[in-house]
């Protein structure tokens, strides 16, 4: 495989990630290179020591998202360490599903009926004082706030245990593609010598 | 799979021995994959994630050094946690040997006894 075959399929690989990023990852193979030939090295062996660039690129995008959501701790870094790490293979999905799904199902179903018991509770603080209910005014205000109160801490802990769980989905992932994903495949190159 | 628990090993102690370089001194990328490739023979393209996670772990911290020739070159050093780690890691690859090489160790003893008496130590009777 020639440096620009080579640069090609990693830059191809790295598609998704942010742009400087990429050039970062990028250049730091450009300068592999350059060492490479400044040791006397041809542009197919640098090539074949380096390993598969798709391989590679696939393992590099993990380990961005993988710290994009050590970052920055929203939805779409989620989905993004998450995707990252299945395209790695690190994740077996048809394993982890039995048991993501209704463990990652309970706990999103906590989190959305905090949300509704939030807003009924705002509904029964609003609506209740007019209803003429046993207590008065007063009462059926509070009941309004205590249901809201209850919605909150439900919501809270739904978000916090669904932190955790991608914490640990991320964690598992690193450790398993770490000790089990051989990369160091210098011996069978995936691809057929250039 | 002959070449699997290799594989593995090499893997598992591919940070240690990143960390171990660069206290012996500062170097750039191509240097600490060259090494690592003589040395234990791994893929020097694995060395490309391995510092990105190692200086998002703010094990390793870069700078970049101006180059008479051509454009200037990033260089790897460890951080206060880097040095940490490689302590740590150190200490416990040791005490892993360690008792790697007492378990095998006892068990080639054993094979080799095999057929003639031994005491309660395991050492064969004079």
């Amino acid at each position: 495989m020639t440096r620009d075959e080579f640069m090609g399929r990693l830059r191809r690989g790295l598609v998704g990630l942010p742009t400087a990023a990429a050039a970062d990852i990028a250049s730091d193979y450009e300068a592999h290179f350059e060492d490479g030939a400044a040791a006397g090295r041809s542009e197919a062996e640098v090539a074949a020591a380096l390993g598969d660039p798709d391989r590679l690129a696939r393992e590099l995008r993990a380990e961005s998202t993988a710290r994009r959501w050590t970052q920055e701790q929203n939805p779409s870094a989620a989905v993004g360490a998450v995707f990252g790490l299945l395209g790695l293979g690190a994740l077996d999905i048809f394993i982890l599903l039995p048991i993501v799904v209704p463990v990652f199902g309970t706990v999103l179903t906590v989190l959305f009926m905090g949300v509704l018991v939030f807003f009924a509770g705002a509904v029964a603080l609003v609506v209740g004082p007019f209803m003429g209910g046993p207590g008065g005014i007063l009462a059926a205000a509070l009941i309004g706030v205590g249901i809201m109160g209850v919605g909150m801490f439900m919501t809270g802990l739904g978000a916090l245990i669904t932190k955790w769980l991608i914490d640990a989905t991320v964690w598992y992932a690193r450790l398993h593609y770490r000790v089990l994903k051989p990369a160091l495949d210098a011996h069978q190159p995936a691809y057929p010598q250039a | 799979m002959p070449e699997t628990i290799e594989i593995q090993l090499k893997k598992g102690v591919l940070t240690l021995c990143v960390l171990a370089l660069l206290n012996r001194r500062e170097r750039y990328a191509y240097e600490i994959a060259a090494t690592l490739s003589d040395a234990i023979d791994m893929g020097e393209g694995t060395i490309y994630p391995l510092m990105r996670r190692m200086q998002s772990e703010g094990q390793v911290e870069t700078y970049l050094v101006e180059s008479p020739s051509g454009p200037s070159r990033k260089y790897y050093r460890l951080t206060a946690a880097g040095r940490q780690a490689l302590e740590t890691q150190t200490r416990e690859w040791r005490a892993f040997v360690q008792a790697v090489e007492g378990v095998i160790s006892d068990t080639a003893r054993a094979t080799v006894a095999t057929g003639t008496e031994t005491t309660d130590q395991g050492e064969p009777i004079q």
